[in-house]
């Protein structure tokens, strides 16, 4: 609805709500951004604060729990303005999640730099950077209440997960060639594992959007790409 | 105009329901004045039905034409059909103090005869000659009372006035008065407004049980209402049903923006 409320300060509180969830996911993918850099870098200061960093999105986080419960509480919104309120409280819970999984990443890469290098990382870059243009458009489809870009992403999800699939696959062979790198290829695993849900995450906040904007979820089945938690890797094979 | 959005989330209790009242293309007229426009409904039995809008959309018009309450008004006409199970009320044949035995009313106001709580309630039965008796119209007195959720606060006093009860008690001395002639419909026009919050959630939780037995329309202009005691919701604006459907869809995702603007509270 393009007109605003007869109580104006009615609008105004949505519209804080919706600029707290905003910022929240700009600080996520910064985050993650920066996690994924500080692997390609060896740079644990990066890492340090991005670890730090990731106070600023659970305080957001409180920020908008607080705003949409006095909502519900005061106002009893109804149609879309109820779908604002409870799509924020999700959304904000999601983006929260996303903040922890970069702050992980950064933790391992602490770790990882404590040894010297030896694993390749060369696909965690790309899927980050796959999954950070997610974040990017899961905002602007936010922002803009633009359902087709939120379907877009939810769709785009399946790339990740082929990504996550190949490189999966590598690391396993990988440590079977050299058990040495058992260690730092199972950090990159997890690594590659967190930015993998960051994804599904994305796609989940993709159809809280698509509810918000229309008041229907998407009728298809969720798009699944990840296969590793049924892969098997025969080492005469590797 | 713009097409009645008909929503479509049918449970399969909505696939069994059976109609008690049809309405097909009523239009109402005061004089020159086109209050109603061509406003299709079915009301299920055993439900509630709310009926929202803002003030001058037709919503009380359209309840004063269920029982025939607009022919009292001098100028007004009615078109259209309205089928109550199956016979049209305005036709030839039907006797419209008969019907509005079938379909009794509630006021905004509580407005009790000033007479004893047992003669308010048993005012109606004796007019339509319902009891045989005095053991009998005891009978009809006392278990409407105790349908109303009355009985208790009053049977030591069956005999003052009834207009000595507090506003909430008045109100459902005035809902066991229209239960005492065994209407099938109940039509309630803003039954809460002149109650508090205490007394409105005695009638509300009333009116949940009384949708057992009785078929309910209520006229609301408390939106939070409508959506604790209604199953399905119809939106009236400028004398036509814009929207109407499970209440629970029409307070979530209204199809039509009029609907979402009146709900949300961006236009009055």
């Amino acid at each position: 609805m393009s007109s605003g409320h007869i109580v104006k300060s009615f609008d105004e509180e949505l519209a804080r709500v919706q600029n707290a969830i905003v910022e929240m996911g700009g600080i996520a993918e910064t985050q993650l951004e920066a996690a994924v850099r500080s692997l390609a870098e060896r740079n644990t200061e990066l890492a340090l604060k991005t670890i730090e960093g990731d106070k600023a999105v659970d305080a957001l986080e409180h920020r908008i729990d607080d705003m949409a419960i006095k909502m519900l509480a005061l106002r009893s919104p109804v149609a879309d303005d109820l779908r604002i309120v409870i799509s924020g409280l999700k959304i904000a819970s999601l983006l929260e999640r996303v903040a922890d999984y970069a702050a992980n990443i950064s933790k391992r890469v602490i770790a990882l730099n404590s040894a010297p290098a030896i694993a390749p990382i060369s696909s965690i870059p790309r899927m980050g950077e796959l999954v950070r243009r997610m974040i990017a458009d899961t905002l602007t489809a936010y922002s803009n209440a633009d359902a087709a870009l939120a379907y877009d992403v939810w769709a785009r999800d399946q790339e990740v997960d082929q990504l996550y699939n190949s490189m999966f696959r590598e690391l396993l062979t990988f440590m079977m060639e050299d058990p040495r790198s058992i260690t730092s290829c199972t950090h990159l695993i997890f690594m590659a594992k967190n930015i993998e849900r960051i994804g599904d995450h994305m796609t989940n906040i993709a159809e809280i959007i698509i509810y918000q904007v229309t008041g229907d979820m998407p009728k298809e089945p969720r798009p699944k790409g990840d296969k590793t938690s049924v892969t098997m890797i025969d080492p005469k094979e590797g | 105009m713009q097409m009645q959005a008909e929503t479509n989330l049918m449970s399969d209790a909505d696939m069994a329901e059976e109609i008690v009242i049809e309405t097909q293309d009523v239009n109402v007229f005061y004089g020159d004045n086109h209050a109603l426009r061509g406003v299709s409904l079915d009301i299920p039995k055993h439900q509630v039905m709310a009926l929202i809008g803002p003030s001058g959309c037709g919503k009380s018009t359209y309840l004063r034409c269920l029982n025939r309450m607009n022919d009292t008004v001098e100028g007004c006409r009615v078109v259209g059909k309205i089928l109550l199970d199956g016979i049209d009320i305005y036709g030839p044949q039907v006797d419209e103090v008969l019907l509005r035995a079938r379909v009794g009313m509630v006021f905004q106001k509580p407005n009790p005869f000033p007479k004893s709580i047992y003669d308010n309630v048993a005012y109606g039965p004796r007019i339509h000659g319902l009891a045989a008796n005095k053991d009998e119209l005891d009978e009809i007195v006392l278990s409407s009372l105790e349908k109303a959720g009355l009985l208790k606060e009053v049977q030591d006093r069956l005999h003052s006035s009834g207009t000595g009860l507090s506003g909430g008690q008045q109100q459902r001395l005035c809902i066991a008065r229209a239960l005492a002639v065994r209407p099938e419909i109940i039509l309630m026009d803003e039954p809460c407004s002149a109650l508090d919050p205490i007394a409105t959630a005695k009638v509300e939780e009333l009116i949940d049980e009384l949708k057992e037995n009785y078929t309910i329309i209520i006229v609301t202009h408390s939106m939070q209402q409508a959506a604790r005691v209604s199953q399905r919701t119809a939106f009236f604006h400028l004398g036509e049903i814009v929207e109407t459907g499970p209440t629970e869809q029409i307070f979530t995702s209204p199809i039509d923006e009029r609907t979402q603007g009146y709900i949300t509270g961006r236009f009055g």
